[in-house]
């Protein structure tokens, strides 16, 4: 009995950690995948799941723990390894070569390819895979000509062709229809049919019940279970992704709150992938509440943040400010009208990295007249101002003359948020302000955020910090593909609750779940 | 055996910088000793040669600095554009697209007063390089098309419609493809010191104002944005592909002026030798320079030695004339292969 179960068993992966920078990404974590199996690895973004992934395909080593392949101790030498004893994975990034056709694409490098490849043997063989899982491609269209859904299945054929016994798709639908998704899960299913075993990444609730045998939820890089289907609800699991409720509280006091400093209005905004991210969304804002954004990362929340301060064109719909509408204006136009933006990518967009600290600190503001000297620059005064500001929010810094790169995390989130409050705006947008940083600079973010609304400010909150959003916000609204699933005052919902309208539940089909049990 | 291993470095010093820089140009110099030993020739007598026949005579100097004032042109308009990490390759081809405007204005226009007719010369000389410098720019911004290859391109046409000209409507009494010489009017003065002309000045003032622009006005600070993050620069309210545009025509507009400089200045006429390559080793000399306009005169002139002391070999010591293009590419070859050195710590480690 024992033995059979141990033929079973693909991948055991035992004790596993993996550090980056002193990060932990991966704790202590077990995993284990049987034969037919389709197993998902369940997570917010940033949980660990594809690290823990590209340990076992070799692209990482774990810093701690074991990999067992079918009852083998893996030790790989080359990220390529993993493929050739039967690993395989498909990346949301395709590993395929456009411009050839999907023929070639599936040939090239395949390990038993000769010096002259006998292309209708290859092609023969193809066919066969094609048929027993039922795979309708054109072997002579070229790659970069196919839609997106097709190339994924060129992607996992290309695993098939391959003849792997583990096959790790990871977060494969972000990119499909809801028709090629249904599609997909139905290939999935018949290749676990096969015997092969099956990874499946995601964060996405609906797809786990759809196609899972089994469910390991992965939270902050740490195991916290791992649950038959059957045995278990969507409840649940979204208790095991989020947490505990936090006990963290943050005094906010009551203050007379200006209506309607923002107005969204039938909002639409594509991605950098031309995919729709913003879809129809409406809200108002007033000065004097923070509004908090929950939701898992990749639901539109950056490109919401972005169209808001002008750094995204909108595809249709309005933004109203103070009244006027500024939905076609350029960002300096809305810096000048008092829209501030905290941007969650503090090195790349907040800072110009390899520009002084002085110069950051001063991006803003340094056309006002008042640093105007003739037709020049009144250098002298910009770094006395750069200086008050690196005084005032107690930036430590090793000079100010040198690279802005050179900051910490937390100094340079000071150096962003003390420019942007310096400037007293009206409306300040922050996406992700406490990510990364330690704990003394994450309070004064947060202390910031509640000053600048207990000063009477509208304040839009990005967080996937749930202690923040709780804590912070007067209103939340959870945000899942483009839409708000729910928008209510902080406190009309449990996190249980939110956890389910962060996987795709409108707020009235939470409250049945909820009153069902 | 013995691996190489890379540790990204933090930061350079300035000090640092300066050490690998000039250790680059050491190797650089002991490698073209190697290559002319190979030609027979002693290569440290070589060396001295290169550098008394540039500097070693009041005559020497002052065709070193002849040499220098392409250089300096050509260097800060591959150094502005640069500042805002845009790759103008075709300083050459805006050379000769600024003089050939120019020249079409000495050959098809009025003869003017002097002092009327070279500033118009001059102004027309930097606007062909503007707006030759603008079609790159333009399919940078519209089409995304990367200005490296555009630009260099496009040198090819510029050369061409210049030879066009020459061959053509412009070709010379005696049938040879150069334009008659330029009346008076249109030569620049000399200073007083062999050939050099009053386009040394024009390119020292240049000098000036571009470090005003580029460190003490807005747009100057808008051009550094651009050039450390576009993105920041965009968040920053910052206009980039406006400020980009306005880089390629500054830069095509100093390439431009190199080229007048060169028409009025030292041949008195157009021909196909106008240019001794000074487009490509303008990117050199800015890439030595980092940028700033003042390092900028210091490494046109290094290179204007280089450039003398190559055609002295070449005369006294019977060398190739290749030898100064390939001391010239060793030198570039060891400048790049240094920068691994700046953005690493390259070490040794023993091992399988």
């Amino acid at each position: 009995m024992s033995e059979k179960k141990v033929n079973s068993t693909l991948v055991l992966m035992k004790n596993i950690s993996k550090s980056f920078y002193g990060n932990k990404v991966n704790t202590d974590v077990e995993f284990k995948l049987e034969k037919g199996e389709i197993h998902a690895l369940l997570g917010e973004n940033g949980a660990g799941k594809t690290t823990l992934m590209n340990m076992l395909t070799g692209v990482y080593f774990p810093d701690e723990g074991e990999i067992y392949f079918k009852g083998k101790k893996l030790a790989f030498k080359f990220p390529g390894e993993a493929l050739q004893i039967g690993i395989g994975m498909v990346h949301q990034r395709f590993s395929l070569v456009g411009n050839l056709t999907v023929l070639e694409n599936l040939i090239l490098g395949h390990p038993e390819n000769k010096f002259i490849i006998n292309i209708p043997e290859k092609k023969k063989l193809i066919k066969t895979y094609m048929d027993q899982f039922n795979f309708q491609i054109d072997l002579n269209a070229i790659v970069g000509e196919l839609p997106i859904g097709l190339r994924q299945k060129v992607e996992i054929l290309k695993m098939l062709v391959r003849e792997v016994d583990v096959l790790i798709v990871d977060e494969p639908t972000t990119v499909l229809t809801k028709q090629e998704a249904d599609n997909l899960m139905q290939i999935l299913k018949n290749i676990a049919k096969t015997g092969k075993g099956i990874i499946f990444i995601t964060h996405k609730m609906s797809e786990v019940f759809q196609i899972a045998d089994k469910i390991t939820v992965l939270r902050k890089g740490i195991k916290i279970s791992t649950v038959n289907k059957n045995d278990t609800n969507p409840r649940e699991l979204a208790k095991m992704m989020v947490g505990k409720e936090s006990e963290i509280t943050f005094d906010r006091p009551k203050v007379n709150t200006i209506p309607d400093v923002v107005k969204v209005q039938d909002l639409f905004v594509n991605s950098d992938k031309g995919v729709l991210a913003v879809n129809s969304l409406s809200f108002n804002v007033a000065g004097g509440e923070i509004i908090g954004i929950a939701g898992v990362s990749g639901n539109g929340q950056v490109e919401l943040a972005d169209a808001l301060t002008g750094n995204r064109d909108i595809i249709r719909g309005k933004i109203f400010f103070k009244g006027k509408d500024i939905s076609n204006d350029c960002p300096v136009d809305r810096i000048d009208k008092g829209v501030s933006y905290v941007p969650g990518d503090r090195i790349n967009v907040g800072v110009a990295g390899s520009r002084s600290v002085w110069e950051n600190i001063i991006m803003k503001v340094y056309r006002l007249p008042e640093f105007k000297k003739g037709l020049l620059l009144n250098n002298k005064k910009l770094r006395e101002y750069a200086d008050k500001i690196i005084e005032k929010y107690n930036i430590s810094l090793p000079g100010i003359n040198l690279p802005a790169l050179l900051l910490s995390g937390g100094n340079l989130q000071k150096l962003i948020i003390g420019r942007e409050m310096e400037r007293d705006c009206d409306l300040y947008v922050f996406v992700y302000p406490t990510r990364g940083l330690d704990v003394g600079a994450t309070d004064f973010v947060r202390n910031a955020i509640l000053q600048l609304r207990n000063l009477g400010k509208a304040i839009i909150l990005i967080s996937g910090d749930f202690d923040e959003i709780f804590g912070l916000s007067d209103r939340i609204a959870v945000m899942y593909e483009g839409q708000f699933t729910g928008i209510f005052n902080n406190g009309d919902h449990s996190l249980e609750e939110i956890g389910l309208m962060m996987s795709g539940q409108s707020e009235e089909e939470v409250a049945k779940e909820m009153t069902n049990v | 055996m013995f691996k190489i291993k890379l540790e990204q470095k933090e930061r350079v010093s300035k000090r640092e910088d300066i050490i690998i820089t000039l250790s680059a140009i050491v190797i650089a110099l002991v490698l073209s000793g190697i290559f002319i030993a190979f030609n027979g020739v002693n290569p440290f007598v070589a060396l001295w040669k290169v550098f008394t026949s540039a500097l070693g005579s009041p005559y020497g100097i002052s065709e070193t600095l002849v040499k220098a004032i392409p250089l300096i042109f050509t260097g800060l308009a591959v150094g502005i554009a640069l500042n805002s990490k845009l790759w103008n390759i075709g300083a050459e081809g805006q050379l000769f697209a600024g003089a050939t405007l120019a020249t079409a204005f000495v050959i098809y226009g009025p003869v003017l007063p002097k002092p009327l007719e070279l500033t118009v010369l001059v102004t027309l000389g930097a606007i062909g390089g503007a707006l030759w410098a603008a079609i790159p720019a333009l399919l940078k911004i519209k089409f995304k098309m990367n200005e490296v290859i555009s630009t260099l391109l496009l040198n090819y046409v510029a050369i061409n419609i210049a030879d066009y000209f020459l061959f053509g409507p412009w070709k010379g009494k005696d049938n040879f493809p150069y334009t008659p010489e330029f009346p008076t009017e249109a030569k620049l003065s000399r200073i007083g010191f062999g050939r050099v002309h009053s386009g040394l000045i024009i390119a020292l003032v240049l000098v000036i104002l571009l470090y005003i622009l580029i460190y003490h006005t807005k747009a100057g600070f808008k051009l550094r944005m651009t050039g450390s993050s576009l993105k920041a620069a965009k968040y920053a309210g910052i206009n980039i592909k406006k400020t980009m545009f306005m880089v390629f025509l500054l830069s095509g507009a100093l390439a431009g002026l190199a080229g007048v400089c060169q028409i009025t200045g030292i041949e008195y006429k157009l021909h196909q030798h106008i240019s001794t390559g000074y487009g490509y080793t303008g990117i050199i000399v800015a890439w030595l320079a980092r940028t700033n306009p003042f390092i900028i005169v210091i490494f046109a002139v290094f290179l204007s030695i280089m450039l003398k002391g190559a055609d002295s070999l070449q005369i006294a010591m019977r060398l190739p004339a290749a030898v100064g293009t390939v001391m010239q590419a060793l030198i570039l070859f060891a400048i790049l292969g240094s920068e691994l050195f700046k953005t690493y710590n390259v070490k040794l480690i023993r091992g399988k």
